[in-house]
C-alpha cells in the first residue's frame, strides 16, 4: 500500500484510487463538482486543485487537479495551501457570475451541493455587479424540472444520462459562455433513468416536480430507512414526510435513493423515485368502509359492484372479532387470502389468525409455481444470485425471456455497466486507472457480449450483441439446446436452423470462454420451461466450469420470494381455493374470505374470480388503494403503505430486508396485522392461535414468530435493530437537528406545544431528539454531515468512496437448505404452425410506467402511462391485412378487449404483444400468456340526434 | 457591446427553427451519396455527423429542424447529438443565413486595426447588424474570431475567400460586386 503525504499527515492508502477519491476515504473535506464516485473523473470544473511537492525540500509544489491525479508512493500534497485553496475560491467565483442569486427560492436550497462547495472554499462575498447569462427553460416532462440559469456547467448531467443510462435525448448543447443542456426539443426525458439527474446535478437545474408541489426543504423532512415497493430488485430509499401545511397530518413527500452497496448504490429508477405519489392519491382508503345495504341508482356501476359508506372502525372490528368468534366456533369458514407486496409480517398474522390450512398465497396457479421454481433453482450450489456490483462485472451475459428494464430497471442498469467491462480490461493493459472515465470511454473495442434471447427488449437493444425475438416456448429450446452445446457441442441435433445453431454454438462458446458469466432471466414471461431450461444452462455452466454460475432470476413483485416461503410446493394458490370453494357449496356454514392487500382481479381470469367470490357470502378486504377487488368488498380497512410501515421484503436475491415507517398513517390507516390484532383483542376466547396475536406488540414481535416457525426464514430474528434499540441510550432521530417550526405548527389550534408522537415500535423517534449520526446504526435515512448538506454526504458514512456503508450492511439473506434441482424434462418444441388471426399467443409486454400496480396510480407517473395497445409481428399484420394504430378487437376467453394496432418487427410471429397491467388491461394480465383470436374493431354506430 | 449594467440577450436554443421552404425535406440522393463517400472513411457511420452536417448545409445553406431530423434517420444518430454538435460549430447555421456571409474578424490585431470602424460601415451599408441578413436575403454579417492574417488586418472573410488590408472603399466594392452577381444570376 503506498503511504502519502498530505498536509504533514502520513496515510497509508488504496493506490488504486485517484487523490481526491483518496482524500474524500480519508475524510478530508476537498471541494469538487465533475467527480462523481460511481462516473469517475474527467476533470472539467477545475474545483479540487490542490498542491503537489517534488520533495519535502520543494517548498513551492505545482497545482494539480486531484482528480486527475493518480496516488504517487511517498508523494506530498496539500488540501490547505494558499495557494490551492486561493485558486479553488476563484473557481467557485469564476463559476458564480452567472450562478442566479436564487437560493431562497431554488428547490435544491439547504441541500445543494454548490452552496457546500462554496461555503467551503470560503467564497462569501459577491464581487461580479454585472448582468448574468440567461436561458429559457424546457418543459422536460411530469417528473423533472428545468432551471438552466443555475447551471455550471460540470458535465455531470449529460456523462449520467448518456454515459451510465444510455439516454440520447439530452445533450450539452451551444457553446463557450452559452453551454445549454436539454433536449433537442421540449418533451419528457425519455431514459427510465431520468430522476437520478435530481441527485446527480450539483446544483437546481434538474429538481423533483412532483416533490415541488409539496416542497420543504431536507432538514425538514422526517425520514427513515424504506425498501422500494414496486418491483422485486428491493433498491433502499430515504422517503420524506412532514405535515401538510392545512392539517396535522403528515404526508408523504418524496422518495430519494439511500445508497446500498450491494443492490442500488447511488441509483434508482423513476418508478421507484416518482411512484411515491399513489400514496397520496384519490384512490387511497383513509377510512373503513362498509358495504351499504339499500339500492343505489347506479347506473355506471357493473354489476355485483357494492356501494360503501364510512363507518365508525369499532363497529367493523367488533364484527371481524364476531366473525373470529364464529370460526373458532365451526360455525363459520375463515380464509385468508395472502399477497406479494405487502411484508412477511402481515401475510403471516394472517395466516396465524385463519390457521394454516385456510392461508392461501393470492396468486394463481401458475403463478406460484413460477416462483417455487426460481426458490427451488436458487437452491442449489451451482447456482449463485449476483449483487449488482457482481452484475456489473460480468463479462458475458446471457438475458433469456426477460425484459429487465421494464421488470427489474435498477439491474438493466447494472448491465449496462458491465457491457464496457471488455473496455474496461483494455484500459487495464494499457495502464490506464478506471477512473480516467473519458479515457477510458474513448478506447475502441466493441461491448462485451451480452445476448438476448426473448419477446421483448427494451432499452438495451443498442449494447447487445446478438438478439432473438422468439415466443417463450422457442425461448426455451433455445436455451435447452444452448445446455446440451455447453456441455457437449457435438449432441446438438442437426435438424436445427443454421441461424439457429449458428447462434447457440456462439453463445455456448461466449458462456464458455468467460470467466465471470452472468444469465438473466425471470418469472414475467410465465413461461415454467423457460425457467427450468435457464437452470439447465446455469447448472451445467457451473458443471463445466467448475464454479457455481451467477443467475439473477427477477420476480414479479417486491414480496414474491417472501410470500411463497409460507407456503410448500405450491398448495395454497388461488386456483385451489377456487376448487375448494366450489365442493363446499353443500356444506351450510359461511364463508369469510380475508382479502389482504391485493387486487385478486390481476391475479385470476375474470370468470374463475367471479365464481370464486360469489362462493364466499362475506368478503373483508385490508388494503392501500381502492381497486377493482374493493368494490365486492363488504368490509374495507384502511392498511398502512411501505412508507408508513415497518416489515420484512425478501427480494430477488433472497435477502431479506426491513423497512421501518417513515411517518404514521393518516388517521385510522394502520398496519393490516394490526387490524387483526384488534379484532383478536374483542374475541372473549382465546384459543392458542388467537392469544398468540392478542400478545403481539410491536413489528418485530412477528418477524421473530415467523424466524421460530420457518427456520427458512430465520434471519428475521437477526434483522435489526429492533425497538430496543438504543445508542448511548438514546433512538436514532427521523427528523433532522433543524427540523424547524415545531412549536408553531399546530399553532392555528393551540398555542402549547404538543410532545412528540410516541414510537413504541421502532428503534426511532419521531421527534429531532436522539442520535443523528448515519455512522452508528444503519437506520439513519438522513446522510447528512457538517458542511455536507447535500446527498454527496453519503461518502462520510462509506468504508471508502463508493464501498459498504459504516452503519452497518442492511439485509441478511435468507438461509434456504442447499438442496440440488430436480431434472426436468427437455420441453418439447412447439411445431410449427402458420399464423392464425383466429388463434393468435398473447405474450406479456412489461412496462416500466403500466405493468405495477400501486405506481400506476402516481400522478406523475399516471400522465406517461401509454394507451393500452396490441403489437402485432408486421409479417402477420400484412396477411391479417390489419395497420397501424387501426383499432382492433381481441376476444378472450373473458371478453372483448378493444386497442390500437401497433405493428412490430420483433415481437415473434403468431403472437401478439399485450402491455402486462396497463389501466383497462389490467383483467386481461391473468390470461397471460393464452390464445385469444383478433378481429378488426367493427366502427362504433353513429348515430344521428 | 453591451454594457456590463445592461442586460444582454443571448438567445440560445429559443427559436424553433422549422422550415418548409426547398431548404428542408428528406436528403436527396446527391447528399447521401456524398454523406456516403465521406463515411467511407471512418470505422462506422454514426461519426460522420458533423461531415453530414456540412454537407447538407453546403446544399441547403443552413441546417433545419427538418434537415437535422433527416440526417438523423439516415444515420442513425439521436437527433439531440447531431443537435448538440451543430450547436458547438459556428460555421453549422441552425437559422437562415443569406447567400453570402460575411466573418468580420474582431479579434486584437484587427481591432487595432479599426474591425469597429469597418463593421460600423457593413451595419450603415447592408442595413444589419452582426447575426441579421440584408432585406434582399444576400449578405448576413457574422463577428469572428482571429482568422491568422493579423500582418494583413483588418480583414473578413467572404464565404470561402479572404479579404486583407480593408478599408471603406475596399468593402463597398466588394458588396457592389457581389450584389451584381446575384442579380446576373438570378434575373427575378
Amino acid at each position: 500500500m503506498p503511504t502519502i503525504t498530505i498536509d504533514g499527515e502520513k496515510y497509508q492508502v488504496d493506490g488504486e484510487q485517484n487523490l481526491l477519491s483518496t482524500c474524500l476515504t480519508l475524510g478530508l473535506n476537498v471541494p469538487y463538482f465533475c467527480w462523481h464516485p460511481e462516473m469517475g473523473s474527467v476533470g472539467a470544473c477545475r474545483q479540487c486543485a490542490m498542491m503537489e511537492y517534488k520533495d519535502s525540500e520543494d517548498q513551492h509544489g505545482r497545482l494539480i487537479m486531484s482528480c486527475m491525479t493518480p496516488i504517487r508512493d511517498g508523494g506530498i500534497y496539500s488540501v490547505k495551501d494558499e495557494v490551492a485553496e486561493e485558486f479553488r475560491g476563484s473557481i467557485i467565483e469564476d463559476l458564480m457570475t452567472n450562478h442566479p442569486h436564487d437560493c431562497p427560492v431554488c428547490e435544491e436550497g439547504g441541500e445543494c451541493h454548490l452552496q457546500d462547495m462554496t461555503e467551503m472554499s470560503g467564497h462569501t462575498m459577491r464581487r461580479y455587479r454585472g448582468t448574468k447569462r440567461t436561458h429559457r427553460n424546457q418543459y422536460l416532462g411530469p417528473f423533472i424540472n428545468h432551471e438552466m440559469n443555475r447551471c455550471i456547467t460540470c458535465y455531470r448531467c449529460v456523462r449520467f444520462y448518456n454515459d451510465y443510462a444510455g439516454g440520447e435525448d439530452l445533450q450539452a448543447l451551444g457553446r463557450n459562455h452559452q453551454v445549454y443542456f436539454g433536449r433537442q426539443e421540449e418533451g419528457r426525458l425519455e431514459n427510465g433513468f431520468s430522476g437520478n439527474l435530481v441527485e446527480v446535478c450539483p446544483t437546481g437545474v434538474f429538481t423533483d416536480k412532483t416533490f415541488s408541489s409539496h416542497f420543504v426543504r431536507k432538514w425538514d423532512l422526517q425520514t427513515a430507512p424504506s425498501v422500494c415497493e414496486h418491483c422485486a430488485v428491493g433498491c433502499n430509499t430515504a422517503p420524506g414526510a412532514r405535515e401538510s401545511g392545512n392539517s396535522n397530518e403528515p404526508i408523504l413527500r418524496r422518495i430519494t435513493n439511500l445508497y446500498h452497496h450491494d443492490i442500488n448504490g447511488y441509483f434508482l429508477c423513476d418508478r421507484g423515485r416518482f411512484g411515491y405519489e399513489y400514496i397520496n392519491s384519490a384512490t387511497r382508503i383513509q377510512n373503513v368502509l362498509s358495504v351499504r345495504q339499500e339500492d343505489v341508482i347506479s347506473s355506471t356501476a357493473e354489476k355485483g359492484d357494492r356501494m360503501h359508506r364510512e363507518i365508525n372502525p369499532q363497529e367493523a372490528v367488533l364484527h371481524l372479532a364476531e366473525q373470529i368468534a364464529m370460526a373458532n366456533q365451526g360455525k363459520r369458514n375463515l380464509i385468508g387470502i395472502g399477497s406479494p407486496r405487502t411484508s412477511l409480517e402481515n401475510n403471516y398474522a394472517l395466516r396465524k389468525l385463519v390457521g394454516s390450512g385456510n392461508f392461501y398465497s393470492g396468486l394463481s396457479q401458475k403463478d406460484q409455481e413460477l416462483l417455487h421454481l426460481v426458490s427451488t433453482i436458487q437452491q442449489d450450489d451451482r447456482i449463485q444470485s449476483p449483487s449488482t456490483p457482481e452484475i456489473e462485472n460480468a463479462d458475458a451475459i446471457l438475458i433469456l425471456g426477460e425484459d429487465i428494464y421494464n421488470t427489474a430497471p435498477r439491474i438493466s442498469l447494472a448491465v449496462r455497466q458491465a457491457a464496457r467491462n471488455r473496455q474496461k480490461q483494455q484500459a487495464k493493459s494499457l495502464k490506464i486507472p478506471l477512473w480516467q472515465d473519458s479515457s477510458v470511454r474513448q478506447l475502441e473495442g466493441d461491448y462485451s457480449p451480452i445476448i438476448f434471447a426473448g419477446t421483448e427488449l427494451s432499452n438495451l437493444e443498442k449494447i447487445t450483441s446478438n438478439t432473438l425475438f422468439e415466443s417463450p416456448e422457442k425461448v426455451a429450446s433455445f436455451a435447452c439446446n444452448l445446455a446440451l452445446a455447453i456441455s457437449d457441442p457435438t449432441s446438438l441435433s442437426p435438424d436445427l436452423e443454421p441461424s439457429l445453431l449458428e447462434l447457440i454454438t456462439h453463445t455456448a462458446g461466449i458462456l464458455r470462454g468467460s470467466s465471470k458469466p452472468l444469465i438473466i432471466s425471470g418469472t414475467s414471461s410465465k413461461h415454467a420451461d423457460t425457467l427450468k431450461s435457464v437452470a439447465q444452462v446455469a447448472t451445467v455452466l457451473s458443471d463445466y466450469k467448475k464454479q457455481p454460475t451467477m443467475l439473477y432470476l427477477a420476480c414479479d413483485e417486491v414480496n414474491s420470494l417472501g410470500l411463497i416461503q409460507f407456503f410448500n410446493d405450491g398448495k395454497g394458490n388461488l386456483d385451489e381455493l377456487l376448487e375448494r370453494l366450489k365442493k363446499n357449496t353443500d356444506n351450510q356454514i359461511p364463508t369469510s374470505l380475508m382479502i389482504l392487500e391485493n387486487d385478486l382481479y390481476r391475479r385470476l381470469d375474470k370468470k374463475s374470480l367471479e365464481q370464486l367470490l360469489s362462493q364466499a357470502d362475506e368478503i373483508i378486504l385490508l388494503d392501500t388503494l381502492l381497486n377493482p377487488t374493493s368494490k365486492r368488498a363488504d368490509w374495507i380497512f384502511p392498511a398502512s403503505v411501505t412508507a408508513e410501515s415497518q416489515g420484512t421484503f425478501i427480494n430477488n436475491n433472497g435477502l431479506a430486508q426491513r423497512f421501518y415507517a417513515v411517518y404514521e398513517g393518516k388517521g385510522f390507516i394502520q398496519e393490516s396485522w394490526r387490524w387483526l390484532m384488534d379484532a383478536v383483542n374483542f374475541c372473549t376466547e382465546k384459543p392458542a392461535n388467537l392469544s398468540a396475536i392478542a400478545e403481539w406488540q410491536h413489528s418485530t414481535d412477528l418477524s421473530d414468530a415467523i424466524a421460530r416457525e420457518f427456520p427458512v426464514l430465520k434471519a428475521l430474528d437477526s434483522l435489526g435493530p429492533d425497538e430496543d434499540f438504543r445508542i448511548d441510550g438514546l433512538k436514532v432521530a427521523r427528523q433532522s437537528a433543524r427540523y424547524s417550526g415545531r412549536t408553531a405548527i399546530h399553532a392555528e389550534k393551540q398555542v402549547s406545544e404538543n410532545p412528540p408522537l410516541q414510537d413504541p415500535d421502532a428503534p426511532m423517534s419521531f421527534s429531532m431528539e436522539g442520535i443523528h449520526n448515519p455512522n452508528r446504526s444503519p437506520l439513519q435515512a438522513n446522510i447528512w454531515s457538517p458542511g455536507w448538506n447535500s446527498n454527496q454526504s453519503i461518502f462520510k458514512f462509506q468504508e471508502e468512496v463508493g464501498g459498504e456503508r459504516r452503519g452497518g450492511p442492511s439485509g441478511i439473506r435468507i438461509e434456504r437448505p442447499q438442496r440440488v434441482m430436480p431434472e426436468w424434462p427437455a420441453p418439447s418444441t412447439p411445431p410449427e404452425v402458420a399464423a392464425d388471426p383466429s388463434h393468435v399467443q398473447m405474450l406479456p409486454l412489461y412496462r416500466l410506467f403500466g405493468s405495477e400496480e400501486l405506481s400506476n396510480q402516481a400522478m406523475g407517473i399516471s400522465e406517461v402511462i401509454e394507451a393500452p395497445f396490441v403489437m402485432v409481428n408486421h409479417i402477420d399484420a400484412k396477411a391479417f391485412d390489419i395497420h397501424q394504430r387501426e383499432l382492433i378487437e381481441l376476444e378472450t376467453s373473458c371478453g372483448t378487449y378493444r386497442a390500437e394496432v401497433r405493428i412490430s418487427p420483433t415481437i415473434p410471429s403468431g403472437t401478439v404483444g399485450i402491455p402486462y397491467g396497463l389501466p383497462d388491461f389490467e383483467t386481461l394480465s391473468p390470461l397471460l400468456p393464452g390464445y385469444a383470436s383478433l378481429r378488426p374493431a367493427e366502427a362504433p354506430a353513429i348515430t344521428e340526434d | 457591446m453591451s454594457s456590463l449594467l445592461e442586460p444582454e440577450l443571448i438567445e440560445v436554443m429559443e427559436h424553433s427553427n422549422r422550415d418548409s421552404d426547398k431548404f428542408s425535406g428528406p436528403l436527396t440522393a446527391e447528399e447521401k451519396e456524398e454523406i456516403d463517400r465521406e463515411a467511407s472513411h471512418y470505422e462506422n457511420k454514426s461519426s460522420v455527423g458533423l461531415e453530414a452536417l456540412r454537407i447538407v448545409q453546403k446544399h441547403r445553406r443552413w441546417i433545419s429542424d427538418d434537415t437535422i431530423q433527416a440526417i438523423s434517420n439516415y444515420l442513425d444518430i439521436p437527433v439531440a447529438e447531431l443537435e448538440s454538435v451543430a450547436t458547438y460549430f459556428q460555421l453549422i447555421f441552425r437559422q437562415p443565413v443569406g447567400k453570402e456571409v460575411i466573418y468580420l474578424c474582431k479579434s486584437a490585431s484587427c481591432w487595432v486595426m479599426g474591425c469597429d470602424r469597418l463593421q460600423k460601415h457593413i451595419t450603415e451599408t447592408l442595413a444589419i447588424e452582426p447575426g441579421q441578413t440584408s432585406a434582399d436575403g444576400i449578405f448576413t454579417l457574422l463577428e469572428t474570431p482571429c482568422l491568422g492574417d493579423c500582418d494583413k488586418a483588418p480583414v473578413l472573410m467572404l464565404g470561402e475567400e479572404m479579404h486583407r488590408n480593408l478599408d471603406e472603399s475596399a468593402i463597398d466594392d466588394l458588396i457592389d460586386k457581389k450584389k451584381k452577381y446575384h442579380a446576373d444570376k438570378s434575373p427575378d
